[in-house]
């Protein structure tokens, strides 16, 4: 039962868009990406100049085939992780990652010992 | 003049509330006596007071008395009346008094419909909930005063933020502070079982009609605030897990856990100390929550109104409260009542402490994702962004399980250890909802697996309901699971439908001119005509566009507004309703007409099925209100 938990919580960490149309690949890129001189918005969200301008950009890289995470990188050398609304795992998002589910699996133990174990044995 | 008045009000009120205390230690420790008529007539003058000074605010800014700070920063005499007055909750100090009514507010009601209560557990939680007001009324009057004067007194006013100048974002914070600040009732209630030793199954029948009515309130308020941001900010979306959002969903999830952990408490004196954490903590992220949105502290669309040195003292309170409260249950919780916690595997009580489990880990998922940047960039200089994408990543698993936990759950018994009795059920349950699953993925051509178990996980939890619905329904109108299955469907049908928009949804941005049209996706943009007008404080261009999808056509008609004062630009969507689908368009306000306008549509799969599970998932809430509001419980 376990095993099966498992390998359904890795299968959503694998990237769902995979394949996707390049336009869907666009807005999909546009989403995760913060629009510096908004409040909260993306760049999908915003028609600031800013914005406009960086959906040049990034469509320019498009066409000339680099990948997410070649446009990825390049925005997060010149701006920071900051533009990133979905945060890399990092030495500095260790924590943000691994903290909830450490959470998760330590109140699992517990029930686990409180409960089920008690259960199993009798 | 009238100004004035409202701030000796806000003084009264505040020495009433110390002499209101003073009464209660005066009659409690000094005398002895358990005659409270005095402590509660004060207590309700208080609340009068405050009420009073409210209106009085509220006047100060219908008829635009710019002598007033806030008046002069938030309001302008071109706003039609509604505004004006709304605006009086628009701002920092308005809300503050709102916030400090409502928590009076709620210790008026306990007063009024506690009579079958004993005397002692009255005065001692309106004692607490007195201080709660008396520590929110010194900061409103030392550090944000909503009287405070200007000297010379302005001839106009700065205006309010455009983007709150509408209905629904009028009514929405008052909802929304119901909710979150109706959970001190109930934390004043467990600090005062605690004291006077009433901490037991009995307190669990009291309180939980005082966590319904808040809860039912911010479910609304949350809804609200959904729909606000959905057809105000013209983005398309109806949940941003923008930090101001999940500021009002954590008290939220930590209410609901509550609310399920209440019930074993009352039902089976367990889960004592686990209930009492949980009140705590929820009142608790209330404040926090109010921290996040009024200290600045972070970057979102809602932050309208804040200042750091504020934030300071929310969280210099907050540190009181929570030391205070917890020191206070560490002395007094009773400890005998610990020994009586054992779980059987298959049983009731167990589901809803898995039910505790997962919302707990929700919260902790949300109070990192909106904190960690926050840390992360006082200790390292660092800034990080967390998106949607992490909260769906990390939740998504979780909350499949979590479906299908929540239909099983109330099939079992109370204390019951076995599997035997429901597994057909269960079973039938699958087979059932595997079935409408193929139905609904052959229908739509979709076979995502995702989508597939997004959509089983959620029809297996609607096909519960529905068994149990049909199972009991003679009964149905007065057996207490009533209010569960209304909140249980809700909560079915909203993942279902976040589900079915997820996949389905379609987004086209494109920039026409005048007469021309778009085609992408199966759907056809024509850019027909477009209209101006001009309103009393703002300037309005409309575009009117022809929208044909699937043989069907619709006429939308969104517009960019120019505000005067203060002089913002706006986009209002236009949306129409396609069977629970909506078609959604917005303009975008950069730029030049002639030069072809720039515009935002989606089609959004389902949408309105979410309205209707929020709308379910409060009639649960309200629905337990009033029936326990009707019997007696001691």
């Amino acid at each position: 039962m376990r095993n099966i938990f498992l390998i359904i919580l890795f299968f959503f960490f694998i990237p769902v868009q995979l394949a996707m149309a390049s336009t869907e690949r666009e807005i999909n890129i546009y989403k995760n990406i913060r629009c510096l001189v908004c409040q909260g918005q993306s760049l999908n969200d915003s028609n600031s100049d800013f914005a406009i301008d960086l959906k040049k950009v990034i469509k320019k890289k498009i066409i000339n085939k680099k990948s997410d995470k070649e446009i990825y990188n390049y925005l997060t050398e010149r701006y920071g992780d900051w533009i990133l609304f979905n945060p890399p795992l990092k030495i500095n998002t260790f924590l943000l990652w691994g903290f909830p589910l450490m959470f998760a699996l330590l109140g699992g133990v517990f029930l686990y010992i409180k409960v089920v174990a008690p259960h199993l044995r009798q | 003049m009238i100004s004035n008045l409202g701030a000796v009000l806000l003084i009264v009120s505040f020495l009433t509330t110390c002499s209101t205390l003073f009464l209660y230690i005066k009659n409690n420790i000094i005398q002895k006596s358990s005659i409270y008529l005095q402590f509660f007539l004060f207590y309700k003058v208080s609340f009068y007071l405050i009420l009073f000074s409210f209106f009085v605010l509220i006047v100060c800014f219908a008829i635009s008395d710019f002598s007033i700070i806030s008046v002069y920063e938030n309001s302008h005499t071109d706003k039609p009346l509604f505004y004006k007055i709304s605006a009086a909750w628009g701002n920092h100090e308005g809300s503050m008094l709102l916030f400090i009514l409502v928590i009076s507010l709620y210790g008026i009601l306990f007063l009024l419909n506690s009579k079958n209560i004993n005397d002692s557990l009255r005065a001692c939680t309106i004692f607490f909930q007195s201080i709660i007001q008396l520590i929110f009324l010194s900061f409103l009057i030392f550090t944000s005063n909503p009287f405070s004067k200007i000297f010379p007194v302005p001839v106009q006013g700065l205006g309010l933020n455009p983007i709150l100048q509408d209905p629904l974002l009028a009514i929405h914070p008052p909802f929304l502070y119901l909710g979150y600040v109706g959970f001190s009732l109930v934390f004043s209630l467990l600090l005062a079982a605690l004291i006077l030793k009433q901490y037991n199954s009995r307190w669990a029948s009291i309180a939980k009609k005082w966590i319904m009515l808040p809860w039912s309130f911010l479910s609304f308020g949350i809804g609200l605030g959904s729909f606000w941001a959905y057809y105000e900010l013209g983005w398309g979306g109806y949940w941003f897990w923008d930090p101001v959002e999940n500021a009002s969903l954590m008290p939220w999830i930590a209410s609901t856990a509550l609310i399920h952990s209440i019930v074993v408490m009352e039902k089976l004196k367990k889960l004592f100390a686990w209930t009492a954490i949980l009140t705590i903590l929820t009142f608790i992220l209330s404040l926090f929550g109010t921290f996040l949105v009024r200290s600045g502290v972070l970057n979102s669309v809602h932050a309208f109104a804040n200042d750091p040195e504020r934030g300071v003292y929310i969280l210099f309170i907050i540190t009181i409260i929570t030391l205070g409260s917890l020191i206070i249950y560490i002395l007094k919780f009773p400890k005998e009542s610990v020994n009586n916690n054992s779980f059987a595997l298959f049983s009731r009580d167990f589901s809803i402490l898995l039910n505790n489990y997962f919302l707990i880990f929700i919260l902790t998922v949300v109070i990192v994702g909106t904190t960690y940047p926050i840390l992360l960039s006082v200790f390292t200089g660092e800034t990080i962004s967390v998106g949607p994408q992490y909260y769906n990543t990390i939740l998504a698993p979780f909350i499949f399980i979590f479906l299908i936990l929540m239909a099983m759950g109330p099939l079992m018994k109370w204390n019951g250890n076995s599997l035997i009795s429901i597994k057909q059920k269960i079973f039938s349950f699958f087979i059932v909802s595997i079935f409408l699953t193929i139905l609904i993925s052959l229908y739509l051509s979709r076979y995502n697996f995702i989508f597939l178990l997004g959509v089983l996980c959620s029809v297996y939890l609607i096909v519960s309901v529905f068994y149990e619905i049909v199972m009991s329904k003679k009964t149905f109108f007065t057996k207490q699971n009533f209010s569960r299955l209304f909140s249980h469907l809700g909560f079915g049908l909203l993942i279902l439908a976040i589900t079915l928009n997820h996949f389905f949804s379609k987004e086209i941005n494109a920039k026409i001119h005048l007469g021309e049209s778009f085609f992408k996706q199966g759907i056809k943009i024509n850019f027909l005509k477009s209209e101006s007008s001009k309103e009393k404080n703002f300037e309005e261009l409309f575009g009117i566009y022809k929208i044909t999808k699937d043989n069907k056509t619709f006429i939308l008609k969104p517009s960019v507004r120019k505000y005067k004062q203060p002089q913002q630009f706006t986009s209002e969507t236009s949306i129409q309703r396609d069977g629970l689908s909506d078609v959604y368009i917005a303009m975008d306000y950069a730029g030049d007409p002639s030069m072809g306008m720039g515009v935002r549509f989606y089609y959004n799969y389902f949408v309105r099925l979410i309205w209707i599970s929020f709308a379910l998932i409060t009639i649960g809430g309200i629905v337990s209100f009033v029936r326990r509001g009707n019997e007696k419980t001691i």
